[in-house]
């Protein structure tokens, strides 16, 4: 494996781009988008997954834009006032998030300000999400709006404290906020384990999938006390934090400052990394898994599918962060990754990961767009994982492309996560032979 | 500041990536934050052509101080990269505009190959707060005067250019390729399209035409009055839309071109005979269908003024409301829309405007793809013919020119039709 900088200009799709997507997935949050009409006509042009095919722009009641004119910056608090007024409207509002970046910052917004007056005002919890926050590392993923908030969710769970340690189920159902993604209707069982353990991602794909990541881990007698975004659990000192996405180092610091321990491992995606996973979440709360003979059945059930990707030659071009543990998967899967481009890469974090990619696999972090086109051009691979940008231009030169986010919302995560991607890949291989079969 | 559930317009910085995207061999710097870059996605799934956007990001952000970020270096990069590209624009995101950064006195370099020095526009004028189509008017502005040398003689035939919208417009190609038709019809050569597929030779030869069509004049305006006070090309405004105002035009430009005025009628009354529908299906429907039906129009400037004409005078139906976003062309539009209808108005609030539909009560609402909602809520059809639409059609149906009267007649046939029906079963009508 080797890691190269090529100090380019990736193509991203803007992080902001997932604000209407935000406002869909979390129930009950009313989302304001704070800036000029850059972000506005942003947010609306691209709402939802990006795929070739950008769905026409939805409205939903709980996304709204605060357009700052340049000429008039805002008095301070009139924001919060106006903000108040609508969030009376839609019905249910249990959370305000202030998306507000750098041309809010700029025209003289304190954002955190007016959202603590919208707290006050509506006795609501309010969070500022900032979208152009500097990473530890530098870089953009189009991701990092949803990594964001859920660094804000997280702040937003309950504490927890050494006291409560042996109290491990999940917290009292409070209804509403965020509710329906874990928990919900599962009857309450005696904690078998030390740690209560919180799931945290999940957030640009379906909510099904981190429901079970959770029955896999139960499987392996670890209770899952709640995720983040879901019905917020308790989270502190003690909690054991299972991370399943690649781009959540903000919302990991947030947790590890709480005293919560972030397990350090491989994201659950494909078979051993789901295997990795669960073992050493479990080990972290306190119960002995051994998921090796599981993994090596799931493999076996897996061959027929394994067979039909073995030597396809596959060039990650994302910009979603989930293309290192997809590549990872696929080349122990049989395929053969090419290349896999990183428009930001943090080393520290995703120190397993990058431990654990084979021999043969590259990676260019912030990579050039048109040298990535180039490098496609000429190793002609059999399918491009591509960005939205280079989508339509590679298609039009012949190359077979997938978006990162089919395989976000097929859902990649666990086992069966494991089985949807390879029957996705499986599926694409096989259209583009039955397409090129005609004779046009 | 105002608190709002939609906008009908992109910043400034789009507009000019707009019109950049829309001419051959013009290659756009966008300075803007690295999550600002959503020109080269929106492009892919709208103009669906297969060509990469023609627009490069230089990243402003803190830590952006060595290349990719620094702006001269981007800009001759781009130079480097994009050897085809004879014109480099650079447009600014409102945030680049606001962090008070500026353009460096930079020139640029000869591109390898061609050995020539690509043009530089700098679109000096930009300032946060300015919307798209207001920017993308003065970047088609610069690019001309940009590329005009001299004072190239008058074609020794009659010509015109086409003004018309840029990529994203609905059906913009179509639009372009109807109204070059109709003008073969009469005997006048098209000398240009602009922006759309014009590259540097075209814009250079645009003194040539004798006159200057506005197919859009939200795009136009500045340059073909650029073009009227420097080398005296005049101007033909009134919207191709319905068979009125295409034949209108058509004689407008007959005028200017010194051609025989019988000749051109006789070419609008042979293209009514077999192309307009539009008289022919306002005279087959029965009055009831049509007489007294209530229409409410939203839109940008050409759409609903021409639309509103044509429904208004030709159809007859009654315009109820009529109204426009383009805040900057206020007195303009109310100028035009107070000749066919009481309910003129500018608004660029989505709430606003639907409370005003709303208001007006209609049968039909012609709009954006932000009408769409208060359309559904009032039960009453809807037609999405304004810019901005959502769909992107591989193949575009032209709402311009004759062609595109007929279009209108399909689309008002298939929406009141069915309206009417479904209000005969309501009644319990057979």
């Amino acid at each position: 494996m080797t890691i190269l900088n090529e100090s380019g200009i990736p193509d991203v799709l803007p992080p902001l781009h997932a604000a209407s997507g935000l406002a869909e997935r979390l129930p009950g949050a009313l989302v304001v988008v704070v800036g000029t009409q850059a972000e506005a006509h942003l947010v609306q042009s691209l709402p939802g997954a990006p795929s070739p095919n950008l769905p026409g722009p939805t409205r939903n009641p709980r996304l709204m834009f605060a357009v700052l004119d340049p000429e008039r910056p805002p008095q301070q608090g009139l924001l919060a006032s106006r903000i108040a007024e609508a969030a009376a409207r839609p019905r249910g509002t249990e959370l305000v998030l202030l998306v507000a970046g750098r041309s809010a910052r700029l025209l003289g917004v304190d954002a955190a300000f007016e959202a603590r007056l919208v707290a006050r005002k509506l006795e609501l919890p309010a969070e500022v999400v900032d979208p152009d926050a500097p990473h530890e590392s530098p870089g953009t993923l189009s991701t990092d709006l949803e990594a964001r908030t859920l660094a804000a969710l997280v702040d937003l769970c309950p504490e927890r404290r050494t006291s409560d340690l042996l109290e491990t189920g999940s917290p009292a159902k409070r209804g509403g906020l965020f509710g329906g993604l874990l928990g919900r209707g599962r009857e309450e069982r005696p904690g078998t384990q030390g740690h209560p353990v919180v799931l945290l991602g999940g957030a640009s794909s379906s909510p099904g999938s981190a429901r079970e990541l959770a029955a896999e881990l139960l499987r392996a007698g670890v209770e899952v006390a709640g995720a983040v975004p879901g019905e917020l659990p308790a989270l502190g000192e003690g909690t054991v934090v299972a991370v399943l996405d690649p781009n959540l180092t903000a919302a990991a610091q947030v947790a590890e400052r709480r005293g919560a321990r972030v397990v350090r491992t491989l994201m659950p995606v494909g078979v051993d990394g789901t295997a990795r996973f669960v073992q050493d979440v479990a080990g972290e709360a306190g119960v002995r898994a051994n998921e090796v003979s599981r993994a090596r059945s799931v493999w076996e059930e897996l061959g027929a599918l394994r067979s039909r990707i073995r030597g396809k030659r596959i060039f990650f071009a994302g910009d979603t962060g989930v293309e290192i543990p997809l590549a990872r998967f696929l080349a122990d899967a049989g395929a053969v990754v090419l290349e896999v481009g990183a428009p930001r890469l943090d080393r520290r974090f995703l120190a397993p990961e990058v431990q654990a990619l084979g021999p043969d696999v590259d990676v260019v972090v912030s990579p050039d767009w048109r040298g990535q086109m180039e490098r496609i051009e000429e190793a002609r691979p059999d399918v491009v994982v591509a960005s939205p940008g280079l989508y339509v231009p590679l298609v039009a030169r012949g190359h077979l492309c997938r978006s990162p986010w089919d395989f976000l919302e097929a859902g990649l995560y666990g086992y069966a996560g494991a089985r949807r991607v390879l029957e996705l890949l499986a599926r694409t291989f096989e259209r583009a032979e039955t397409l090129d079969a005609l004779n046009l | 500041m105002r608190l709002l559930r939609g906008v009908y317009e992109g910043p400034g910085s789009h507009g000019i990536l707009r019109v950049a995207a829309s001419l051959r061999g013009v290659h756009a710097v966008l300075r803007a934050l690295p999550g600002e870059g959503y020109f080269p996605a929106l492009y892919g799934s709208r103009e669906r052509v297969g060509e990469a956007a023609p627009v490069t990001l230089s990243p402003l952000g803190e830590e952006a101080k060595e290349s990719p970020g620094d702006l001269a270096r981007d800009l001759a990069s781009v130079v480097r990269r994009h050897p085809r590209a004879e014109t480099i624009v650079l447009a600014r995101s409102e945030a680049a505009l606001l962090s008070g950064e500026n353009v460096p006195a930079t020139s640029l370099a000869e591109s390898l190959g061609t050995a020539k020095t690509p043009r530089l526009v700098t679109c000096s004028w930009e300032a946060p707060g300015m919307r798209e189509t207001e920017a993308a008017e003065l970047a088609l502005e610069d690019l001309i005067r940009a590329h005009v040398r001299g004072r190239p003689e008058r074609s020794p035939y009659p010509t015109v250019n086409l003004f018309g919208p840029p990529v994203f417009g609905p059906s913009a190609g179509a639009e372009y390729a109807e109204a070059e038709r109709l003008l073969d019809l009469i005997g006048v050569e098209v000398n240009a399209r602009v922006p759309l597929g014009a590259g540097a030779a075209e814009l250079a030869r645009l003194p040539r035409a004798w006159a200057n069509v506005l197919l859009y004049r939200e795009v136009g305006e500045s340059a073909t009055l650029y073009l009227q006070d420097e080398f005296g090309t005049g101007r033909v405004t009134t919207p191709m839309i319905g068979a009125a105002g295409t034949g209108a035009a058509l004689r407008a430009v007959g005028e200017l071109c010194d051609l025989d005025p019988k000749t051109v009628q006789r070419t609008i009354w042979t293209e009514l005979a077999h192309t307009a529908k539009l008289p022919w299906y306002a005279r087959l429907e029965p009055p009831e269908v049509l007489q007294g039906r209530r229409v409410a129009i939203f839109g940008d400037f050409t759409y609903p003024l021409g639309l509103g004409y044509a429904l208004a005078r030709e159809v007859g139906l009654e315009v109820a409301a009529c109204g426009t976003y383009l805040t900057h062309l206020e007195r303009d539009f109310l100028f035009h829309a107070n000749t066919f209808t009481e309910g003129a108005f500018v608004e660029d609030d989505p709430a606003e405007v639907a409370a005003r539909v709303e208001a007006a009560s209609p049968d039909l609402v012609v709009g954006t793809h932000l009408e769409e909602e208060v359309a559904d809520s009032l039960g009453v059809p809807f037609l999405p013919l304004c810019p901005p639409a959502k769909g992107t059609p591989f193949v575009g149906r032209p709402l311009m020119g004759y062609a595109g009267s007929s279009v209108l007649a399909d689309a008002l046939d298939g929406v009141l039709t069915r309206s009417r029906k479904e209000a005969a079963k309501d009644q319990g009508q057979p």
